[in-house]
């Protein structure tokens, strides 16, 4: 049999060391939360309800950026233009913020004074304590993840295939819905689906827009503050499953897809 | 037909310069060069995928420069095909079909004639993944060709066909001609400007540097970089002299050729087509003007037959049909004479 080398049982123990890391604590919690108790806190209408609030304002944050974060993407992966490089820094700048230093400029942002929130204010709209606030600080942090990996994707579709289609008679919009956007399909929702689970799990820029209605990271803490390490566990724990499952869920959805999506204009 | 008149385009740090073109209704132009010598970009000139500097582009005698893409009835076709890998074979080639809203039944019609025209019905529902270089071939051809285009630019289209394939596809661009489409082929290799041109153009470095009748350029390159291009290896600096009425082409280490009656500069080189010498297994009883004695350093067969190697103090690559290299039963290191006409000789002017 061929001898494992010392070098190799290092490099084992020291990658199980990292992943005991992550798995440990989240093992421990599962461990320490009784059945009853998880039932219990399934049955409790504030936990429901603001699992749900996490799920769709997250989910809608996603859907509405990615009107305008498809494009955007698309533009800095086959355009260049004057201060291009600066651009793709100021996409990355929220991921490095503190966020609740993110979650402050977003309040400023969307209260009454700000510019945005002035606006929404015209049409009898108050974005603070509102879902609609909270999608806006979920989005403010996490839409760098949706923009980066659709622009990976689309850098990643050969440009002659653009030529080629235009040559064919195409016009430029056809050639991005038929061509770009189906080719770089894949990629665009594994962004997605990182900006929704990263929506989610926000909870520092969240806290500051909105304390209620609770998303799940607020209550999960709120639990903890008030009655300590016990209530909270149960509610996290919860919470963990559910966002796992949705993960999970969503990434088989996307790479089950057969390789090679027929587009309608495939059909015979 | 088609006609390129002064096009200069800048691309980085390479241009295209002043490159004027006239290619004539169901002509087989052929457009060799190296790989960046800017024939791809020429292409996509002509396409409308970029815009020249200066210079404009005709067809049919109307100015299309400023054409959009779309009303230039080009086709072209990528040298990796660009075979759009979301769709079926048969979503590629109703592509242009579906961007003028044809109808379905009239897709279907067309898809199906040109596919049976191209032999490739039987992939028309295939996805696109898992096809051969020469299938591919075939579909990108289907796809450009169903658009009816006035000229069918071809980027490279042999360069990655297995050798089994290559004939076959020649033979479908010859048919495609021979039915009066206008073709114009860029390509690296001489080799199939032989078989298929009708008309040649030499690109070096963003510029033509020789253009005409096929023959014509590979019997009478005007260089040294056209005439590598025509597949001749056998190149001597000399010196041109004219002793007694005779020219005479003088190599550094005084072999002397018999050259044509012509003009010659005082220096230059000359140049022989491999397949111009001959090779005899003993002295020939009359000797011709241009007859040197030498020995085989080496033998590989070639395309052409044999490709024989003779050292005669200057080094002679010949090309001789199989058969004929079996009755001179010949081998490295045998002593043979080599000669040629003074007429096969050619002159070159500069130094190479």
């Amino acid at each position: 049999m061929k001898r494992t080398s010392a070098f190799n049982w290092v490099m084992l123990l020291l990658s199980s060391l990292v992943l005991l890391f992550i798995l440990a604590p989240l093992a421990g919690m599962f461990l320490h939360t009784g059945g009853t108790d998880l039932l219990n806190t399934a049955r409790d209408e504030d936990v429901r309800m603001s699992v749900w609030l996490t799920l769709w304002v997250s989910f809608a944050a996603t859907f509405f950026f990615a009107i305008g974060s498809v494009p955007l993407a698309w533009i800095l992966a086959r355009k260049n233009f004057p201060l291009k490089r600066i651009v793709l820094g100021i996409i990355d700048l929220p991921v490095v913020l503190p966020h609740t230093a993110a979650g402050i400029a977003v309040l400023g942002f969307i209260s009454r004074d700000g510019v945005l929130g002035k606006a929404a204010d015209t049409i009898g709209l108050t974005l603070i304590n509102n879902p609609a606030g909270i999608a806006i600080a979920m989005a403010f942090v996490s839409v760098p993840f949706l923009i980066n990996s659709a622009r990976d994707g689309f850098m990643a579709v050969p440009e002659r295939l653009e030529k080629a289609a235009l040559t064919l008679g195409a016009s430029q919009a056809r050639v991005f819905f038929t061509i770009s956007l189906p080719i770089a399909w894949r990629s665009i929702v594994t962004g997605f689906v990182m900006m929704f689970a990263r929506g989610m799990s926000e909870f520092g820029a969240v806290v500051i827009v909105a304390y209620h209605p609770m998303v799940a990271p607020v209550l999960i803490y709120e639990r903890f503050g008030s009655f300590g390490l016990n209530y909270a566990r149960p509610a996290s724990v919860l919470f963990i499953i559910v966002t796992l499952t949705i993960f999970i869920l969503l990434r088989l959805v996307s790479t089950g897809k057969k390789e090679n999506k027929l587009s309608p204009d495939a059909e015979a | 037909m088609l006609k390129l008149e002064n096009i200069n385009k800048k691309l980085g740090d390479f241009i295209l310069s002043d490159i004027s073109l006239e290619i004539s209704e169901g002509e087989y132009f052929v457009l060799l060069g190296r790989s960046g010598s800017g024939k791809s970009q020429l292409l996509e000139l002509i396409a409308g995928l970029t815009d020249p500097d200066s210079g404009r582009i005709y067809i049919d005698g109307e100015d299309v420069t400023s054409h959009k893409i779309q009303d230039r009835s080009i086709g072209l076709v990528f040298q990796d095909y660009a075979i759009f890998p979301n769709m079926t074979v048969f979503g590629n080639i109703a592509y242009s079909l579906h961007c003028s809203k044809t109808g379905r039944s009239e897709v279907n019609r067309r898809v199906h004639n040109i596919a049976a025209d191209l032999n490739i019905s039987h992939l028309l529902n295939r996805l696109t993944t898992n096809l051969s270089g020469g299938e591919l071939q075939r579909v990108a051809l289907a796809r450009t060709l169903i658009t009816s285009p006035k000229v069918l630019l071809l980027d490279e289209p042999l360069a990655s066909i297995d050798a089994s394939l290559k004939d076959d596809i020649k033979r479908l661009f010859r048919k495609l001609n021979r039915q009066g489409l206008t073709i114009v082929h860029v390509t690296h290799d001489y080799r199939e400007a032989v078989s298929l041109a009708m008309r040649v153009g030499v690109i070096h470095n963003g510029r033509i540097i020789q253009s005409g009748p096929a023959s014509e350029v590979f019997s009478k390159p005007v260089n040294k970089f056209v005439a590598r291009y025509s597949g001749i290896r056998n190149y001597f600096r000399v010196r041109f002299m004219n002793e007694d009425g005779t020219w005479k082409a003088l190599c550094d280490n005084s072999i002397a050729f018999v050259m044509p009656e012509d003009k010659y500069p005082e220096n230059g080189l000359m140049v022989i087509r491999g397949d111009s010498i001959k090779i005899h297994r003993d002295e020939p009883t009359v000797r011709p003007p241009n007859c040197f004695k030498g020995k085989v350093s080496e033998v590989f067969p070639s395309e052409y037959g044999m490709e024989v190697t003779i050292d005669a103090g200057e080094i002679f690559y010949v090309d001789i049909p199989a058969e004929h290299y079996n009755m001179l039963k010949i081998n490295e290191l045998s002593e043979v004479w080599i000669s040629f006409s003074p007429e096969a000789a050619i002159a070159l002017e500069g130094n190479g």
